[in-house]
């Protein structure tokens, strides 16, 4: 069984102006044990994307459903990390990351050994005391990820989370994040990327959505079968970086729209 | 540059960040080992001087050797990049504690009231008299929490000694512990992995050239 099934979805909104297609007619897959991307030009929906599946917001159309069940309401089994890291800056390391399992209502004696293990799994020892002011950016996303970890879920959803970082700390933790899905006595088992970097989604992922521009629909899908640690520079990779980017920058044609009311693309 | 050559001073200074440093060995690694400095500055779309900070503390705690400007792993950098973010961290604390700079902090602490330092003290003890002496400052204490040699008191400013591991150990033991005191070195072979404290060595870490 698929773990996440994603069937026909379309997502639209009401302005003034009329409905506005986000996204139309998204079908996809993630097995258990998938590293997904999904990328695509900004306002093609990724990160709606994102939240439609953790049922933060709901399809207009079509079906999105979590081990057979539809997702109804936020699933508890999948964990978001954000660009913005979103920690609560009054909390510490600590209890930002006991943040979420308070909310789960975990019980209070589980929560304390919870947080250490996950804390000490992202490399944070040492932090738990600090406030997020005194973290690099880097420390800071390792907080936003021991958060989301230390629910165990079983779907981490990552929306540009290393775009706000510098290149050698967005680095270190991109090799992290594939080092903590790897683990088998670790969450997550799948992990859902959303970048707009596509030499980032190829060095991740093992299968790569091509969204087109607004409304995003796929137009590829595209499986990555390099050996990692994956080389920018090897001849396959820079093969692929040039495949998704020729689709997105020509390919990106809109389907015909439904109804006369959408029409106003991004640019 | 005005710094003191005496061997007890520290005159290198950590000037970027654990996940940084971290993140140029990732690189390093992607490129099975060994690179060219420039190559590999390229591949992240970076100038040279943006990993040099990395670098430059990377050779200094023994984890990459630079020679012609190519970079490459020592065994033990070697060791590092193979293990997981837990082992990653030990290794790091283990290197450094054993550099002048966080081996001088960790004695002043020991020797302070209540095991304490504050900001100033620390550009004082490790002779931060050139001018941005807040960066420095702030670069040693996130690397000494990362290491867990110090825990920090941001509202105060204030370094506080941690307690040695032995102190929760409360057994009858008749044999004293042997955590708290100076560590032998990373365990391990010996004849492999036990060089000379990292900063008696050149200062000139890369060819500047590179």
């Amino acid at each position: 069984m698929a773990l996440i099934r994603v069937e026909h979805v379309d997502k639209s909104f009401a302005s003034r102006h009329g409905s506005i297609a986000i996204m139309q007619d998204i079908t996809f897959e993630v097995k258990d044990s998938d590293f997904l991307a999904i990328v695509g030009p900004s306002g093609c929906g990724k990160s709606t994307l994102l939240r439609l599946i953790q049922g933060l917001d709901r399809p207009t159309a079509g079906a999105i459903s979590f081990r057979g069940q539809p997702v109804a309401g936020v699933c508890t089994q999948m964990a978001m990390v954000f660009q913005s890291f979103a920690l609560y800056p009054w909390l510490t390391v600590s209890q930002n990351v006991a943040f979420g399992l308070e909310a789960l209502e975990w019980p209070k004696e589980k929560i304390g050994s919870q947080v250490e293990r996950y804390i000490s799994v992202t490399g944070l020892d040492g932090f738990q005391e600090a406030y997020p002011r005194e973290l690099s950016g880097g420390m800071r996303q390792r907080v936003g990820l021991a958060r989301a970890l230390a629910v165990e879920p079983a779907v981490l959803l990552m929306d540009e989370p290393f775009s706000a970082l510098d290149a050698l700390t967005a680095e270190s933790l991109r090799e992290e994040i594939l080092q903590l899905w790897r683990d088998p006595a670790l969450p997550p088992e799948a992990v859902i990327l959303v970048t707009h970097n596509i030499e980032e989604a190829i060095q991740l992922a093992d299968r790569v959505i091509v969204l087109s521009r607004r409304p995003g629909h796929v137009l590829e899908t595209i499986d990555v079968d390099l050996p990692r640690p994956r080389d920018r520079k090897s001849g396959p990779f820079y093969d692929l970086t040039d495949r998704i980017y020729s689709l997105i920058t020509q390919g990106g044609a809109p389907l015909p729209p439904p109804s006369g009311a959408d029409g106003r693309s991004a640019s | 540059m005005g710094e003191s050559s005496d061997a007890t001073v520290p005159t290198i200074f950590p000037k970027s960040s654990p996940t940084e440093l971290l993140g140029l060995l990732v690189l390093l690694n992607g490129h099975k080992g060994s690179e060219d400095v420039a190559r590999l500055a390229d591949d992240l779309d970076l100038e040279i001087d943006e990993i040099f900070p990395s670098l430059e503390y990377a050779e200094l705690l023994q984890l990459v050797k630079v020679t012609d400007g190519r970079a490459s792993f020592t065994e033990l950098g070697q060791k590092l990049v193979a293990g997981s973010i837990r082992e990653r961290k030990s290794i790091l604390r283990e290197q450094l504690r054993r550099t002048t700079l966080f081996k001088t902090i960790v004695r002043a602490l020991e020797s302070a009231p209540n095991h304490q330092l504050s900001d100033e003290d620390l550009a004082q003890i490790v002779s931060l008299t050139t001018a941005p002496a807040d960066e420095a400052v702030q670069n040693i204490v996130n690397w000494g929490r990362y290491a867990e040699l110090f825990r920090y008191d941001a509202e105060a400013h204030r370094l506080i000694l941690s307690k040695p591991a032995a102190s929760s150990r409360s057994g009858s033991g008749r044999t004293p512990p042997t955590t708290g005191a100076t560590p032998p070195g990373p365990p391990g072979s010996a004849r492999k992995s036990n060089p000379p404290p990292p900063e008696t060595r050149g200062a000139g870490v890369v060819p500047a050239a590179a």
